[in-house]
């Protein structure tokens, strides 16, 4: 064989195997060192862990993929601050799985949307974007307020979410790791439930409450 | 970064160049065994595979590239811990909370670093800076006639409040109407300042069902509301004449007379906030946020309806604070456009 790359391009499996190296550099370098950089696996100071409310109402989101019209990432750029508040830094998603940040921006960057708007306002505005928003294209979500919203699961979410946070929780004075949800919380996991008062004036929390109280957290831990 | 790390991305990068460019010397040679320029020996309807060299201009290119790659990760961020010799970098990424933040700006500054961020916002401070500290030496009603300052004060008014006050800032149901001259807490500008930068909660209307007895005692206690209305009173008036009229009697005229009397004996309770005559908190010079409800102005509605729901479940409206989010000096520009609203000449 005189043309050495025909070895190459005549076997699908060296040719696979190649491609695959050359393009998996690209991810060695830039992505696989952020897994173990200081600054992307520690929290921001404030971070707190979402309440069981907060946590069903993050569930909501992600169903109704708000995320595909809403992101949660302040880029480092004036004319997003100005708008927005100060921009997102990885500290304040070590906790996200999956995380939110999106790619497209129909509506309006959400990631410090918390204690914008009262409860009155998201709740208006969910149920119909237009009563305050007039020139708003976002869909109405009338039904989150017909659903009502268990605490079942709540006990279960903060136990997988202990799992997945193990080495990037806030660290006590010996640098362990303290847990996001103490043994406490897990057993008194989503008693705000019946503590809270739904904002549609119905006995029990419906969809729309947890989504209002995730919205009013996020940002908390930067601002 | 650990050294590992840097190390790691440092071969790894540099590594990809010199492969790079190795391959590009590789791919020069000719392999085929066959002379430049000639066929290579087959042909498909008198279409010849010719042993061509690449392009000169073509991997000339790709060695400036090579090149260009060496003298970019020199200059900038690119080769683990190596800080380039700009000294450039696009924000603080590594911040811990608000102070740490500053606290990292102002060190980059000393250090002469070069941090796009920070210098941008640094131009924007210079250029609009001198502005606001000029506003901010006025109080609201002086800045309420300055055409500048109310243009400043509309957009960000139509950025940040328009969403709940709507965009000619006339309010909606739960949400005020700004443009009335009527105030829950007060008409002077440093009182709208105040609301502004910390915001209202409307803690004082809870849900009077059970102390004023049950639903008649709702129904009762929002009669005698509507009665202190001229408007709403107006209109009563004529709905019950025609019932009378009706029945040929004064029963529904009588019925509700004393509906609102035992409505009235039940409002002492409504008057601590509301004051003796109903003309709310701001009358009284308190900071109560309890509307006046002798007026036409009516926040969650004057309906029959929307009154005793009021009374019934109670509301709590609630102004966010925008101290941390717009900061005093901006905050300072919008209340002077809120309080240009109700104050034309």
């Amino acid at each position: 064989m005189q043309n050495k790359h025909e070895k190459v391009e005549k076997h699908v499996g060296w040719f696979f195997t190649l491609t695959i190296a050359a393009i998996s550099i690209g991810g060695l370098v830039e992505i696989t060192p952020l897994f173990f950089q200081k600054e992307t696996t520690t929290p921001v100071e404030s971070l707190r862990p979402y309440t069981a409310l907060e946590m069903e109402g993050r569930d909501i989101y992600i169903r109704e993929g708000c995320n595909n019209c809403h992101s949660q990432m302040i880029r480092p750029l004036r004319a997003e601050t100005e708008r927005y508040g100060h921009y997102s830094v990885a500290g304040e998603s070590v906790w996200e799985h999956p995380f939110l940040w999106g790619s497209k921006r129909t509506g309006p960057d959400l990631a410090r949307v918390g204690g914008r708007y009262s409860d009155d306002w998201h709740y208006a505005h969910l149920m119909d974007p237009r009563s305050v928003v007039p020139q708003s294209n976002m869909p109405a979500y009338k039904w989150l307020a017909e659903t009502s919203v268990s605490n079942e699961l709540s006990a279960a979410k903060m136990e997988l979410f202990n799992g997945l946070t193990k080495n990037r929780s806030h660290k006590d004075e010996n640098g362990d790791p303290i847990p996001l949800y103490s043994r406490d919380d897990i057993a008194t996991a989503g008693s705000e439930f019946n503590t809270t008062k739904s904002i549609t004036g119905k006995e029990s929390l419906q969809e729309v409450d947890a989504l209002i109280a995730y919205l009013q957290s996020l940002g908390h831990a930067l601002k | 970064m650990s050294s590992f790390w840097s190390t790691w991305i440092t071969v790894l990068t540099l590594g990809t160049l010199v492969g790079c460019y190795l391959l590009l010397r590789w791919c020069l040679k000719n392999f085929a065994g066959v002379p430049e320029g000639e066929s290579m020996g087959h042909e498909f309807d008198g279409i010849e595979e010719l042993n061509n060299p690449l392009p000169k201009w073509w991997s000339n290119f790709f060695l400036v590239t090579i090149v260009w790659g060496f003298g970019y990760l020199a200059l900038y961020p690119g080769l683990g811990n190596w800080e380039g010799l700009l000294g450039w970098k696009s924000s603080n990424q590594d911040v811990t909370s608000l102070s740490d933040s500053k606290a990292q700006v102002a060190a980059a500054k000393a250090a002469g670093l070069h941090v796009q961020y920070d210098r941008e916002v640094a131009r924007a401070d210079e250029r609009f800076g001198p502005i606001f500290a000029e506003f901010a030496k006025q109080d609201v009603e002086a800045l309420s006639k300055n055409e500048d300052a109310l243009k400043i004060g509309q957009r960000l008014f139509l950025q940040n409040c328009s969403q709940c006050h709507g965009s000619d800032a006339k309010g909606t149901t739960g949400f005020p109407n700004l443009v009335d001259n009527d105030w829950l807490y007060g008409d002077d500008g440093a009182t709208i300042e105040q609301t502004i930068l910390h915001g209202r909660v409307g803690r004082g209307m809870i849900g009077w069902q059970t102390m004023v007895g049950g639903e008649e005692g709702v129904k009762e206690v929002a009669a005698y509301v509507l009665s202190l209305n001229p408007v709403r009173a107006a209109k009563k008036r004529a709905t019950l004449a025609a019932e009378d009229k009706a029945s040929n009697s004064d029963k529904a005229t009588k019925a509700h007379a004393s509906t609102v009397a035992k409505g009235e004996a039940k409002f002492a309770m409504c008057a601590a906030c509301h004051g003796a005559d109903a003309k709310g908190s701001a009358a009284m010079g308190l900071p109560l946020g309890a509307p006046n409800l002798t007026d036409n102005v009516w926040l969650y509605g004057g309906s029959e309806r929307a009154v005793q729901q009021s009374i019934r479940n109670g509301r709590s409206g609630v102004m966010p604070a925008w101290k941390g989010i717009l900061g005093e000096d901006k905050v300072r520009v919008i209340s002077a456009y809120v309080y240009s609203l109700s104050n034309q000449d």
